[in-house]
């Protein structure tokens, strides 16, 4: 028998409504849960697993890998803008009813962390429109191999909203630590800094959510073996 | 005071002729077959098409030509109609069907004038010559009417001397503003047929409101089952929700808002459709065990409100087959009425059908909108009803009826609800 590598995979499990037996489910390599209150990772539903089984597959065209990451990214913004704060409404419907509901309270504003994070802003474009978007841009430093800043151009008034922060892969986090560091000194509470993100490596996301208590993480899959150098 | 209805069609029973045998299409040519005996209709068939529309199925009418005398390849289909006109000489003479009718009318002429219409019709219409005709008026036609029509009289319900085709009866469960078109004649018996029918169609509606009323009232026992998936009321969705029914809010907004909540809806559907484990392998060269898609995925709008939705379901499947039904319901005693059918080919054979509508408040469009896939071979596990808002009674009433389907439901509304969001979302 061939022994297994050192990290355990990603559990595999049958992925389906819950009503569903377990024997008529497809099995699938699922998300790792972590045990992180400000990490949120998607419902690992069918569909997902398709959209992200799609983006993986290094067949899938340039074409469909957009439009699928897209996918999952209106989901992750879906997601992420739940954390913002909401305020009752009550309003009197078309048929003269009352219903009792809600406004979205707060500015927000997105981040991407270029290059990547850029792929990110036309799934937020689609859930959030006219929203304004700052760029943070980040490079590892040839010599000391640590991240360095080399370009930023943020709202002027980024300190009075809620900032969602945009890199779809994150290994090690260096670049996303060094990002909210620099939202923090703009004047950026931690708690309205919203971190979404496509895959993540189960270290990295550990190290990030301990690092930032307050700060919340949506992410669609946590995985074992992403490569650092990606 | 019913409007305008396409719900109503009119069957002939010369579809129903059976097919002639070489040695009987010989006579026919010769105007030597007796087409007024009933033995040349095929009650069978016309009893078990009947039956198949009065319980709302689709029916296949056989064509028959006159020409040949033989029933041809082809069929009419014929979909679920509100009111069914059938048509012929002997349309009263099978019990059985003299069961089915509700409003039996007895149409006589005079026999001259009949004479004289069918030499006309016949002449011109179906190429025959005049001595022919005739043989066969005198050899079949007027001892089958005595035999055979005549005898019809005593069973109808309203006898009434009107002028019309060379027709000597005529059999009916009808619908008004036609009958006045058919039927120009005089008044006051016309009038009478009229109330006759208005009162029929009146009692039709009330036991179909009750009916729906007791299946609302066995489901109000019961929770919403597990094939039904209200959306969890998260801030955003309840928010959505919230610009979506503000009056206020205006059309630009409304459009964006209701696409970005429908978009969720669609996403959750596709939750049910099927997959299938697959591996494939990454970039990086690892290998991750994941899902694909089988089968393919369609979609059919219930007109006009689920074509709200079809933007939202364009954003997740762009090249999505749709279908369109455009179901009304009759505001007047809340029937729905098919009006128009255009379902994608094979869609039987489609791993899902995603149906969807903007709103459900009774259910009776949506449990129909279902029948009608059903008919078409699609399974109930295949269909997912996607609706942006439902009224509990009429969501358990659907489920009741069709326990396998899943319902997708964006907020359960009040009871009774107006359609208003697709006049919203259209902005008329």
């Amino acid at each position: 028998m061939a022994s297994k590598p050192e990290s355990a995979p990603s559990p595999a499990q049958g992925v389906g409504p819950l009503y569903r037996p377990d024997g008529e489910k497809p099995t699938a390599t699922v998300s790792k849960e972590v045990s992180f209150d400000n990490v949120h990772v998607l419902p690992q539903t069918p569909q997902l697993i398709a959209l992200l089984t799609m983006i993986r597959d290094k067949r899938t065209s340039r074409a469909d890998f957009i439009f699928y990451s897209n996918r999952i990214i209106r989901l992750l913004v879906e997601e992420g803008l739940n954390h913002l704060p909401v305020v009752e409404q009550s309003v009197t419907t078309p048929v003269g009813t009352a219903y009792l509901g809600v406004k979205f309270e707060g500015k927000i504003c997105g981040v991407s962390i270029m290059r990547a994070g850029e792929a990110m802003e036309q799934g937020l474009r689609d859930c959030c429109r006219s929203v304004r978007i700052g760029k943070i841009l980040i490079q590892r430093d040839e010599e000391t191999c640590m991240p360095k800043l080399f370009y930023d151009k943020l709202p002027t008034d980024i300190a009075e909203r809620w900032v969602l922060l945009l890199d779809p892969m994150f290994a090690t986090g260096g670049s996303a630590t060094l990002a909210v560091e620099v939202l923090k000194e703009r004047g950026v509470p931690e708690h309205r800094i919203l971190f979404l993100n496509l895959i993540a490596s189960p270290s990295g996301v550990a190290e990030f959510a301990e690092r930032f208590p307050k700060l919340r993480v949506v992410t669609s899959f946590i995985d074992q073996g992403l490569d650092e150098k990606k | 005071m019913f409007g305008v209805n396409f719900g109503l069609i009119f069957s002939t029973q010369d579809s129903f002729y059976k097919t002639l045998s070489p040695e009987e299409h010989h006579r026919a040519h010769a105007n030597d077959y007796d087409f007024d005996c009933p033995d040349s209709i095929d009650f069978d068939l016309l009893v078990h098409t009947l039956r198949d529309l009065k319980k709302g199925k689709k029916a296949n009418i056989p064509v028959y030509s006159f020409a040949d005398h033989q029933r041809q390849p082809q069929t009419t289909t014929l979909y679920s109609p509100r009111v069914i006109i059938l048509e012929g000489i002997l349309a009263l003479h099978d019990p059985r069907i003299v069961e089915m009718l509700d409003v039996k009318i007895f149409v006589e002429a005079d026999m001259d004038v009949c004479l004289g219409r069918r030499i006309l019709r016949d002449v011109r219409e179906r190429g025959r010559d005049i001595e022919g005709i005739v043989k066969q008026w005198f050899d079949y036609v007027k001892p089958s009417y005595t035999r055979f029509v005549e005898p019809q009289r005593s069973i109808s319900g309203s006898c009434h001397p009107l002028l019309t085709l060379h027709r000597l009866n005529l059999t009916l469960t009808f619908q008004i503003s036609l009958f006045r078109v058919v039927f120009k004649t005089g008044p006051l018996s016309v009038d009478m047929v009229v109330k006759h029918i208005q009162r029929k169609l009146q009692e039709k509606s009330e036991n179909h409101t009750e009916e729906l009323h007791r299946l609302g009232l066995i489901a109000a026992k019961v929770d919403l089952p597990d094939n039904v998936h209200v959306l969890p009321s998260t801030p955003q969705f309840v928010g959505m929700n919230t610009i979506l029914q503000n009056p206020k809010s205006d059309q630009e907004d409304f459009v964006f808002y209701f696409d970005r909540l429908a978009s969720i809806l669609i996403e959750r559907a596709l939750d049910m459709t099927s997959y299938i484990s697959t591996k494939v392998e990454t970039p990086q060269g690892n290998e991750y065990l994941g899902l694909h898609p089988t089968g393919a995925v369609s979609a059919v709008a219930i007109l006009r409100g689920g074509s709200c939705l079809e933007t939202a379901l364009k954003r997740s499947i762009p090249d999505c087959i749709t279908g369109r039904m455009l179901i009304q319901t009759n505001e007047s005693n809340e029937e729905p009425e098919l009006h128009y059918l255009k379902l994608p080919s094979q869609i039987e054979e489609h791993s899902t059908v995603i149906l969807m509508d903007s709103q459900m408040s009774s259910g009776s469009a949506a449990l129909m909108a279902v029948r009608v896939l059903l008919d078409h071979g699609v399974a109930q596990e295949r269909i997912v009803f996607v609706t942006c808002a439902a009224g509990e009674r009429g969501l358990k009433r659907l489920v009741a009826v069709f326990s396998k389907i899943n319902v997708i439901v964006g907020r359960i509304e009040e009871e009774g609800e107006p359609r208003w969001i697709e006049k919203r979302y259209f902005g008329c």
